[in-house]
């Protein structure tokens, strides 16, 4: 009895409702590794990108009113910041790993400054005029049994984010422009061979990776909680590029891998109120992804092995 | 016998000759990208309405304006060496270690451990206990990311920032739980005894004996890297692995190596701040100096003596930005801005391309 009972009260269709909404910013971030990594540049600084998105999602928001101009804000924001991430590293050869760091750093620095100079405030800010996103019913969904529950009464950004997923996967694989990106990853000397403008798609894939990133920003910050902290996207950057790099940039793998972050982290938030303590919440989802990532290599040197095994 | 001797010095020259231009053209390279950094941070401030030049001598003054200003960014400039010396391991081994600063927090936890927790050592061997015991963990933290790629071929980058979040959130769980401590309201652990407290070396400044620690790494990281074997065959795998590999060099090996060194750096770097200016292990105690390690690291072109001009600097920054804030209003998150803006550049050839073109002699 007090097992099931306290079973139920942690497992229960509320739980799936909340993994769905925490996916969301770790999945437009992972979108957006995608598009980076499909063409052929890793970008280690999605969190700086995401604190910079959750920024100026506030700043249009509070500026024209509504969530949506924050959201277009703060995508704008990113991608600006992305193409100088493309533009030093395409056209002055900067290193990719050491600039995404830098995109780390100054997304965190000149949050927390534009904070103090712009609103007058250290830590995070929060007012009435910040107009946040509303929770959309979804007609006839609303009134099924439990998928209702869990599908319906999200933000629209939540199911965005699903969409895109379906849209990313069909541009990827559907499209030239999709082929000619994912070329350029694999092999660019092939893709130069062919006539593909390799520095064209490395921008595309960087900027639109950027514009993934602001999505998922201005999620954290203008649904749910209308508010914006200083380091709120808490290494969800991180997990990000730690989905893409297990869901091996397939957007089916790669949001699978979200999911996962997703329930852990709404799981690890019921945990809390059975008093597992809040460090240890925090915590699980970054041994998940080292756990994840080991036995995916263990998995594939197996795989690999039973390969040249029955190849004799 | 003669000859011979006059072509070892011939070459020499040349290759002083050759060394010398690209030296100072990388760091006239660096003085742009300083510059361009202080310019756009100079816009940054004027745009909120404040006067960029008196803010830039207030930061100035409080990094080296004074005796004091000096101990202070010195003693500052300690932690940063050392997360510089890690970075410098990684790097010349082609380790990603991105996990530095994760390493930190695991040898100041353990260097706090050792500080409260043993009693009654003489404070020498106390000290130095804290430190090997840190070094061992900083080297312990690094260990599953390593192995991950030795192992099983996963790239290090993913696992070692994740070990920094592990380590940050690890640490805040043990001190908010079984290391719970009732003398301080921060959470942190009990302070450390008497006898593991490094000496001081300036009344009314932190500046201590961890500093002289850093600088004498400093010189046996370079002796190591530049003057041993070992030193030198970690290098080939880290300029190329395959060729080293081809050459027969332990690849694997190496790059074990490397990290482990790194992570054990980083471990002491961790351990100086506990022992020598906080006391106590403290949650959040790192301003993000393993990321500070490593643009330190690219600054100095992976050589350990330049570590400790790039750490200076970065030191200087860090200390006169608080000056800045108390003398004209200019948040210290300025600086993480200019940090970032210097990171973005260091690695472009931005200005290095339109130098080598503009003195080709020099290039």
């Amino acid at each position: 009895m007090g097992i099931a009972d306290s079973l139920s009260r942690l497992i229960n269709v509320a739980l799936f409702a909340s993994s769905l909404r925490m996916t969301t910013p770790v999945l437009y971030a992972t979108l957006g590794g995608i598009f980076s990594a499909e063409a052929g540049v890793l970008n280690v600084g999605l969190e700086g990108l995401m604190i910079v998105g959750a920024f100026f999602a506030i700043v249009g928001s509070v500026t024209f009113g509504s969530a949506w101009a924050g959201l277009l804000v703060a995508v704008l924001a990113c991608v600006i910041l992305s193409f100088l991430f493309a533009a030093v590293h395409l056209e002055w050869g900067a290193d990719e790993m050491i600039v995404g760091l830098a995109l780390n750093v100054l997304g965190y620095g000149l949050t927390t400054y534009l904070l103090l100079v712009m609103f007058n405030v250290a830590g995070y800010y929060s007012s009435d005029t910040i107009v946040g996103f509303e929770l959309i019913r979804i007609p006839l969904v609303h009134d099924l049994p439990l998928v209702g529950e869990i599908l319906s009464g999200q933000f629209a950004l939540v199911y965005l984010a699903f969409l895109s997923v379906a849209v990313t996967y069909f541009f990827l694989y559907r499209t030239p422009w999709g082929f000619w990106l994912r070329s350029v990853g694999e092999s660019p000397e092939a893709a130069e061979a062919v006539g593909i403008n390799l520095r064209l798609m490395k921008y595309t894939g960087v900027l639109v990776g950027g514009a993934f990133c602001g999505a998922g920003g201005a999620f954290l910050s203008l649904a749910h909680l209308n508010l914006f902290s200083e380091g709120m996207t808490a290494g969800r950057g991180f997990l990000a590029l730690a989905a893409v790099n297990f869901g091996e940039r397939k957007p089916l793998k790669c949001m699978v891998a979200a999911l996962i972050f997703g329930f852990t982290d709404a799981l690890a938030i019921r945990l809390q109120r059975f008093g597992l303590p809040s460090q240890v919440v925090l915590m699980l989802p970054y041994i998940a992804t080292v756990v994840i990532l080991t036995l995916s290599a263990i998995q594939g040197i197996a795989a690999q092995r039973a390969r040249l095994a029955a190849k004799g | 016998m003669n000859r011979h001797t006059d072509t070892e010095v011939g070459t020499e020259t040349t290759q002083v000759q050759r060394m010398l231009p690209a030296i100072v053209l990388q760091l006239m390279n660096y003085v742009l990208i300083l510059l361009l950094a202080l310019a756009i941070g100079a816009l940054i401030i004027a745009s909120s309405g404040k006067d960029p030049l008196t803010a830039y001598a207030a930061l100035f003054h409080g990094a080296f304006g004074s005796r004091m200003a000096v101990a202070n960014t010195l003693d500052r400039s300690t932690v940063m060496i050392l997360a510089g010396l890690a970075a410098v391991f990684a790097f010349s081994t082609s380790v990603r270690n991105l996990g530095i600063e994760g390493q930190l927090y695991a040898g100041a936890f353990v260097a706090a451990w050792v500080g409260f927790g043993i009693q009654a050592l003489p404070a020498p061997l106390h000290i130095a206990l804290a430190f090997v015991l840190s070094a061992v963990a900083g080297a312990a933290w690094s260990l599953v990311p390593i192995l991950l790629r030795t192992r099983w071929g996963v790239d290090e980058i993913v696992p070692s920032l994740m070990f920094n979040y592990i380590a940050i959130h690890f640490t805040a769980y043990l001190v908010a739980f079984p290391f719970k401590s009732d003398t301080t309201i921060l959470p942190g652990t009990d302070p450390i005894n008497a006898t593991a407290k490094l000496p001081r070396l300036m009344r009314g400044s932190p500046l201590n004996v961890g500093f002289a620690l850093a600088l004498v790494l400093v010189f046996v990281v370079y002796w190591f890297l530049f003057r041993t074997k070992q030193g030198y065959e970690l290098r080939m795998v880290g300029m190329n692995p395959r060729f080293a590999a081809y050459a027969g060099l332990p690849v694997k090996r190496s790059a074990l190596m490397g990290m482990l060194l790194s992570g054990a750096m980083a471990g002491i770097g961790g351990a100086s701040l506990i022992l020598g200016f906080f006391g106590r292990f403290i949650t959040q105690f790192s301003q993000g100096y393993g990321w500070d390690g490593i643009v330190i690291s690219l600054l100095a072109k992976n050589n350990p003596i330049a570590v400790i001009p790039a750490a200076l600097f970065y030191a200087g920054l860090a200390n006169g930005s608080l000056e800045m804030q108390s003398a004209t209003q200019v948040p210290i998150t300025l600086v993480s801005t200019i940090k970032g803006v210097i990171m973005f550049l260091v690695t472009a050839q931005f200005f290095l391309r339109y130098l080598s073109k503009r003195y080709p002699q020099w290039a």
